[in-house]
């Protein structure tokens, strides 16, 4: 094998910087000298220079946005139903987001436990009340007996209701 | 400070889609390059470079870091764009058969009529030449030109040996120039 068949075999490996420095040396010494093996340089040198500019030039033409809503569509088409929640409750739970999510959740809970009334450990938790709704005497009585499961809700008129300053003894209030 | 590929990668195994979002940003343009450079039209590339990163996403768990992010987004890409091509000659009417304008030259005004006539000439015989390598030959000249990858990863991507990769170059550069000769 002559010396310009053994530099041409290399030409490719030294453009890509795949051969030792002395390799590499010798082969620009051998190219710089040689007419055939300088042609042969040029021409893998505008091979690699043209196809790389073909392709950086088709790929600028794709923009980042339309090509990510695409993946994402694909990627939200093809997940698991539940895999939507999960990433809901970890978007939520990252900062700065839980900021307002922490109290939201405290006022949630607060609010549903002012609506309800627990028995706590047990215990029998009955309720009257009684309530004017206008100044006419008209009441709203509402009882709710927990033993019995039962709760009355009671409308009526107070005769005296008009007089705010009559002894609550002596109202004929509503008798359960 | 940015993050490396391999945090982004960690975030992602996490569940962050956000991370995910931007490992798409940094590598959408150089996969759909190497697929580009493999498949015959921008169509189909673009739908596979699509999948190629739905595919990434659902693996992405199981992505250990043995080898760098890119090789191994690469080879996710180079498997599919040769998948696909596979299925492009077995059902040829699912695919997009024109070549027209592809890799011509865009929005360029000509300095020297003769010389852009020679580099279109150039051009459209290159595109004509990479197509009738193998897709082995392609996908090393193409991972060679789109990342300027070493041999080690070229190898790393493809499945094969740093010597391989040396004589698949050797000859998909031997048959270009034989066929590109006249317009070099």
């Amino acid at each position: 094998m002559s010396q310009c068949e053994t530099v041409q075999q290399s030409i490719g490996p030294w453009l890509d910087g795949e051969l030792k420095v002395t390799d590499g040396e010798m082969v620009r010494r051998h190219v710089e000298g040689c007419p055939e093996c300088g042609a042969e340089h040029r021409r893998l040198e505008k091979i690699h220079a043209t196809f790389a500019d073909i392709l950086s030039k088709e790929s600028s033409q794709i923009e980042f946005a339309p090509f990510w809503r695409e993946v994402r569509r694909r990627i939200d088409e093809t997940q698991p139903w539940y895999q939507g929640l999960i990433e809901w409750a970890r978007s939520i739970s990252t900062s700065p987001r839980s900021a307002w999510a922490v109290p939201a959740a405290i006022v949630l809970v607060l609010g549903f436990l002012s609506l309800t009334k627990w028995p706590v450990g047990g215990q029998v938790n009955n309720y009257a009340s009684v309530e004017s709704i206008d100044t006419h005497g008209r009441n709203v009585a509402l009882l709710r007996e927990d033993e019995t499961k039962t709760t009355i809700i009671w409308l009526y008129q107070d005769s005296e209701g008009e007089n705010e300053n009559v002894d609550e003894t002596t109202n004929s209030g509503p008798a359960f | 400070m940015e993050l490396s590929d391999w945090q982004l990668v960690e975030k992602c195994q996490a569940g962050d889609a956000d991370a995910f979002q931007e490992l798409v940003s940094r590598y959408h343009q150089k996969v759909y390059m190497v697929i580009l450079g493999l498949m015959r039209n921008r169509e189909d590339a673009l739908e596979v470079a699509q999948e190629t990163f739905l595919r990434a996403y659902r693996k992405i768990k199981s992505f250990q870091g043995g080898s760098s992010f890119y090789t191994w987004i690469y080879r996710i890409a180079v498997n599919n764009a040769i998948d696909a091509q596979r299925k492009q000659k077995r059902n040829p009417l699912d695919f997009h058969e024109s070549m027209d304008g592809l890799f011509e030259a865009r929005n360029e005004v000509a300095k020297d009529p003769f010389s852009d006539v020679h580099d279109r000439e150039l051009r459209e015989n290159m595109v004509k030449a990479i197509n009738e390598l193998t897709p082995e030959h392609k996908a090393v000249i193409v991972l060679r030109t789109v990342e300027g990858m070493s041999y080690k990863d070229i190898g790393e991507t493809l499945g094969c040996s740093e010597g391989t990769v040396m004589s698949r170059l050797h000859y998909a550069r031997k048959k270009l120039q034989e066929k590109l000769r006249a317009f070099l």
